[in-house]
């Protein structure tokens, strides 16, 4: 998986790069739609401010050349317009009479800075008409020019290039902000699954996140983390009951033979390495047979439990006893040390069976066992050496109870 | 310039006298042009003075005295809805009348001049010359023809003595405009 996930970065695209480029397209329209709508707003404000200038302007000669058409002067004409041409912003000025001869003119010195601007603001001059007591008596024509329209659209795009720039530095920030926000608990999630999938940590929750949706999906894993974790303990519970069965006897809950071959081996082995001993005890029923056989199999399962319980009874730590077939156990008395005599935990045994086991129908039964004893690595030095010295000791002890009897 | 040193020499010469000089109408070179121009002039200048009574709409009577220099045909054009007749008189009967809102001094002798002048002086009454081109004989207006043009003068001290109002505009022309070109 860690492996992969570069391949697929490339393959593929990061919901990183994915929420940059939507918020991008996002910021995109909206900067470009409000800028374009204070763009028209201000051209059409621009245009009605320019228009008024343009009235006023066309006003003020007016009234200033009212004098001079009446007089039909040229010189005091010009002096009546000399106001209006301090006036930045206006290109050309003309005074016709009322039959519509020119009395006057002038034309700005100055260059117009942009005459694109000039032809869309203003196509055509003003014209007022100029009146004296109700009649016209002349009209006087006002030609705007772009002088005082270049500064406001040169400051609007710098102020609009500004707003662009931060607009978009913000929004970067805040999409990356939300990124952060949003990946954050997808990357809690998946640190979680991905721990749970490769080291099988059941135990893994994914914490609280602060976004519903991703909140909800963490709860979901969590409660499907709780099932596996329930199906796990339950599959580990099994396990070692079928373990427990593979290996222990079902009647007495003593360990089988299968578990016996192994430990024995386990304890060999660590003998060796110790350079220690310990004991093996053979033990079997004398008469167990007759019980079967004058009871049935419910006293003779009532005997072997019996014994077990005495066996299980005289086992010091780290002594361990196993049922290895129909009514033969094993003891293996490890560590054997200078105060532990074999004989005296046979003797024990025998004295525990010695007394009478209650049978299922009633009656009363008594059992005696037959013990061999054999001490490794004396009486050999592997399992089987061990086993047959232990074996012949028992049919050993079995035959002098028989004598005995 | 030159011209309004000229003027300030002027004043200071006579000291009550304040003439302003000059505004100039192109005079168009056909049949009557004068009279046109006179005409058009005296009626925008009475068009530019307010009488205490009335509007600017109240029809003005205006007497003529002596023989105008420059036209015989009086007709003053007032620009808009305004008009004035035109009365002739002799010196001797203007006293007597109490009509006249205009008087129109044409050439006479001095002493009338001088007569009626001083009878003007705080009445509602505007004076126009055609026959004093400096202007310091008292009338308000006076109208002069240079080289083809024809032009006014205004004298402030006449109009400063009289309860007639003259827009500012008029006096700035006459006073802005002085001297020949």
């Amino acid at each position: 998986m860690t492996g992969q996930t570069p391949e697929r970065i490339g393959a593929r695209t990061t919901l990183q790069k994915l929420l940059s480029r939507f918020h991008f397209g996002i910021t995109l329209f909206a900067v470009a739609l409000s800028g374009l709508t204070i763009l028209l707003a201000g051209v059409s404000a621009l245009r009605g401010y320019a228009d008024r200038n343009m009235e006023l302007a066309a006003q003020l000669g007016a009234y200033g050349v009212e004098p001079a058409l009446v007089f039909n002067d040229p010189q005091a004409a010009r002096e009546g317009l000399e106001p209006l041409t301090r006036i930045p912003g206006i290109a050309r000025l003309r005074v016709l009479n009322d039959r519509g001869q020119p009395l006057t003119q002038w034309s700005s010195p100055m260059a117009d800075p942009a005459p694109l601007l000039t032809r869309m603001f203003f196509p055509r001059p003003f014209a007022v008409p100029i009146e004296r007591n109700g009649s016209a008596i002349g009209t006087i024509e006002v030609w705007g020019d772009s002088s005082t329209l270049i500064d406001y659209v040169r400051i609007g795009l710098l102020a609009g290039l500004g707003c662009l720039l931060i607009t978009a530095f913000g929004t970067i920030f805040l999409a990356r902000r939300f990124e952060y926000e949003l990946v954050k608990p997808l990357n809690e999630i998946a640190t979680v699954t991905h721990d749970v999938r490769l080291h099988r940590r059941f135990d893994k929750r994914v914490k609280p996140l602060g976004i519903a949706e991703l909140d909800r999906l963490g709860g979901d894993i969590n409660n499907l983390l709780d099932e596996l974790q329930g199906w796990q303990g339950h599959m580990e519970s099994e396990r070692a009951m079928l373990a427990h069965r593979a290996s222990h006897d079902t009647l007495t809950a003593m360990p089988n033979r299968h578990a016996f071959d192994e430990q024995l081996a386990q304890r060999i082995a660590s003998a060796d390495a110790r350079g220690d001993r310990f004991a093996l005890l053979f033990i079997d029923a004398d008469n167990f047979k007759a019980a079967n056989d004058s009871f049935g199999h419910a006293a003779g399962d009532a005997v072997l439990v019996a014994l077990s319980a005495c066996i299980k009874d005289t086992l010091r730590k780290g002594d361990f006893a196993a049922r290895i077939g129909g009514d033969e156990f094993i003891v293996i008395v490890d560590p054997l040390d200078a105060d532990t005599v074999p004989a005296d935990l046979a003797n024990s045994i025998r004295a525990c069976v010695a007394q009478p086991v209650k049978l299922p129908g009633g009656e009363s039964y008594h059992v005696s066992v037959s013990v061999g004893v054999a001490v490794y690595p004396d009486g050999g030095r592997d399992a089987t050496a061990l086993l047959t010295t232990a074996d012949a000791a028992m049919y050993a002890d079995k035959l002098r109870n028989r004598s005995r009897v | 310039m030159l011209a309004s040193l000229f003027l300030i020499g002027a004043s200071l010469t006579t000291p009550q006298m304040s003439v302003q000089a000059a505004s100039q109408t192109i005079v168009e070179d056909s049949d009557g042009g004068m009279s046109r121009a006179v005409n058009r002039m005296v009626g925008g200048i009475v068009s530019y003075a307010r009488w205490p009574d009335g509007t600017a709409d109240t029809p003005r009577v205006m007497c003529v005295i002596g023989t105008p220099r420059l036209t015989n045909r009086m007709a003053p054009d007032v620009p808009g809805t305004g008009s004035v007749t035109v009365r002739r008189l002799s010196a001797g009967t203007v006293a007597g009348r109490s009509d006249c809102d205009i008087l129109f001094l044409g050439r006479m002798a001095i002493a009338d001049r001088r007569q009626l002048i001083a009878w003007v002086r705080g009445r509602p009454i505007l004076t126009i010359t055609d026959d004093d081109a400096a202007c310091i004989y008292g009338a308000m207006f006076c109208l002069s023809n240079r080289t083809a043009s024809l032009s006014f003068s205004v004298n402030l001290d006449a109009i400063g003595r009289g309860p007639l109002r003259i827009d500012p505009r008029v006096l700035s022309i006459g006073r802005s405009a002085g001297g020949p070109p």
